[in-house]
């Protein structure tokens, strides 16, 4: 029963870990990573939507987005908490970052973060009004549904219960944002058609590159288990669907 | 931050041989702040030789048991448990941060469910204190234990296990599963393997009424046991794991100063260890060594870099770096040479760092 194991070993074994104490150095560098990408990614989310609350054309819709904005926040927070378990400070992470902060509309950076901050790069980029955020929404909505489904099954048991908690709230904001989406499409479909071209390979890119080199030794760790480039088609295959649904084209 | 508390050691008594159960008492008005949900566990500090060690070890206290209790069991080497189980004494002053963990599930008293829990060796002691809680808090519960022990003799809080099948007649059961003494019925001796449970999941566990189950153990017995729940049908968020890995780290070495740490040039030579690979940079002293480390290619673990997060540390093995802002290491990893790496530049011409260890 005490057979010797290495940390190492247990996690490529499938094994869980539960607390910061016998992680492995390298271990809970990528587990900050992959924390802090989800932390500043719902962050500068929550933030970049918040601008938009007021240009909702309605009062159920601003409900809508306020919800999104306060829940993207509170599921920040979980995993902030995470963090804080392995020494980072809380309170100022939340506030040491101008999370508003966007780039410019025709910025080409591709997959690259900033230099200053975590988020995805498709949260570089800045909302043009009340469709485009509706479009982002649920295009993104969905890509993130993909990811935590993936994520969810982290190795660190405290993270993957966190992420299980936050899937049905990121679920209800995709749906939130398909609802806005079936109403645009009855008013102006050629402006939703615009964003779906601006964001679709934007929020592709957000599944990163089809080779990692990491790939392997996080998935040695247990942080990951599927490729990037079989999520990303199977969000292709489920947006585009709704997509095609609704009369429009998905992107390339 | 990380903050601790007093503790006043009110009685230390074996359990077994090796293993001591310590009942603690906060002090200076820290009661609220160790208000323990039941499966958490308590991290001490101490110095030993001027170098502080951390340990953490779980609550066996059941919430209603009033009282605040761990058990340490010696670990071959362990100074912290060497000393607890040798010179430990009523009347000492222990430290130790307020409760954390999640390897427990929400009490619900009007709720009748059966929880199914596997302990190996000391692993047993958060489980005590979850079952306790579970079966004095949810009167329509039951609770079936596993334990794994390699003899009679090492099983730890044997007698009280006995005590609670009576308090609670007919909602605990108990399975010893023991690796060298013979038991009259052949499946419970041995290791508790894949196969193993999967046998006792044929007869003696109705494993399709289990609603959660928590395993604490070594890292083999928790693969083989979660691998049979899973084939069982039970999902992710059904098992509950808590692990001690057995090998928590030794004693760190401190780190070398180089004679010649004379700093004339404005240039450094970093020699940084990541991945197990070791790149030697020349680098100018306004550089951080994170940013040493990405200019050349090396993909240096970082995420907020203003000294919040604690992603990007690394340990200093010889030479030293000036720190300009640390919000996320305590001293005692500082004292140990551990610095974050975005906030670090370099004071002499060589520096060693890794971001392995």
């Amino acid at each position: 029963m005490a057979e010797d194991m290495s940390i190492e070993s247990y996690l490529a074994a499938g094994g869980v870990l539960t607390n910061p104490t016998n992680v492995p150095p390298r271990y809970r560098a990528e587990l900050m990573k992959l924390m802090a990408t989800f932390v500043d990614s719902e962050l500068a989310g929550a933030a970049g939507f918040a601008d938009i609350i007021n240009q909702g054309p309605g009062i159920k819709e601003r409900i809508a987005a306020a919800k999104i904005v306060l829940e993207k926040t509170d599921n920040a927070d979980r995993v902030l908490q995470i963090m804080g378990d392995f020494g980072a400070d809380t309170a100022r992470y939340a506030t040491h970052h101008p999370w508003t902060a966007r780039l410019a509309r025709d910025a080409d950076i591709g997959a690259t973060r900033s230099e200053h901050d975590m988020r995805l790069a498709v949260f570089n980029y800045p909302l043009q009004g009340w469709t485009d955020a509706v479009v982002m929404n649920l295009l993104m909505g969905r890509a993130v549904g993909v990811q935590l489904s993936e994520f969810s099954q982290v190795s660190y048991q405290p993270l993957a219960e966190a992420f299980r908690a936050v899937i049905p709230l990121e679920a209800r904001h995709a749906e939130l944002a398909q609802e806005g989406f079936e109403r645009l499409m009855q008013s102006d479909p050629e402006a939703v058609q615009a964003s779906v071209d601006y964001w679709w390979p934007r929020v592709a890119a957000s599944f990163g590159s089809a080779a990692s080199s990491r790939a392997d030794s996080l998935k040695s760790m247990g942080l990951r288990k599927t490729e990037n480039a079989a999520l990303r088609a199977r969000w292709e295959n489920e947006t585009g669907a709704i997509l095609i649904r609704l009369g429009l084209v998905p992107g390339t | 931050m990380a903050r601790f508390h007093d503790l006043t050691v009110t009685d230390v008594h074996k359990t077994i041989r090796d293993a001591v159960v310590v009942t603690l008492k906060p002090e200076n008005g820290a009661a609220d702040a160790f208000d323990f949900t039941q499966g958490q566990y308590l991290t001490f500090r101490r110095d030993f030789d001027g170098e502080e060690l951390r340990r953490s070890y779980s609550i066996c206290a059941g919430k209603d048991d009033g009282i605040l209790q761990v058990g340490i069991k010696r670990v071959e080497g362990g100074a912290f448990s060497t000393w607890a189980n040798e010179h430990l004494q009523v009347g000492d002053t222990l430290q130790a941060m307020s409760p954390m963990g999640s390897f427990f599930t929400e009490i619900n008293p009007g709720i009748a469910r059966q929880y199914l829990g596997f302990a190996g060796g000391s692993g047993v002691t958060p489980v005590l204190s979850i079952l306790k809680t579970t079966l004095a808090r949810e009167p329509k519960s039951s609770f079936t234990l596993v334990y794994a022990n390699k003899g009679v003799n090492t099983i730890m809080f044997r007698e009280e296990l006995e005590d609670l099948k009576n308090q609670f007649m007919g909602r605990l059961n108990v399975i010893h599963v023991l690796e060298s003494d013979a038991q009259d019925i052949e499946l419970f001796t041995g290791l508790v393997t894949e196969e193993k449970c999967a046998q006792l999941f044929e007869h003696w566990i109705d494993i399709k009424s289990v609603d959660t189950a928590f395993i604490c153990g070594p890292e083999p017995m928790m693969l083989g046991i979660a691998a049979a729940l899973r084939t069982a049908g039970l999902s992710d968020s059904q098992i509950k794991f808590e692990l001690f890995a057995s090998a928590q780290p030794g004693r760190l070495k401190r780190k070398v100063v180089s004679v010649d740490a004379a700093s004339s040039a404005n240039q450094t030579t970093a020699a940084i260890t990541l991945d197990g690979a070791t790149q030697t940079v020349t680098s100018p002293k306004d550089v951080s060594i994170l940013d040493a480390a990405l200019q050349n290619a090396m993909d240096a673990p970082y995420a907020c870099k203003a000294g919040v997060c604690s992603t990007c540390r690394c340990k200093v093995l010889e030479g030293e770096v000036e720190m300009v802002a640390n919000h996320a290491l305590e001293d005692y990893e500082v004292s140990q040479g551990y610095v974050l790496s975005c906030q670090s530049f370099p004071l002499t011409d060589k520096v060693v760092v890794d971001y392995d260890q």
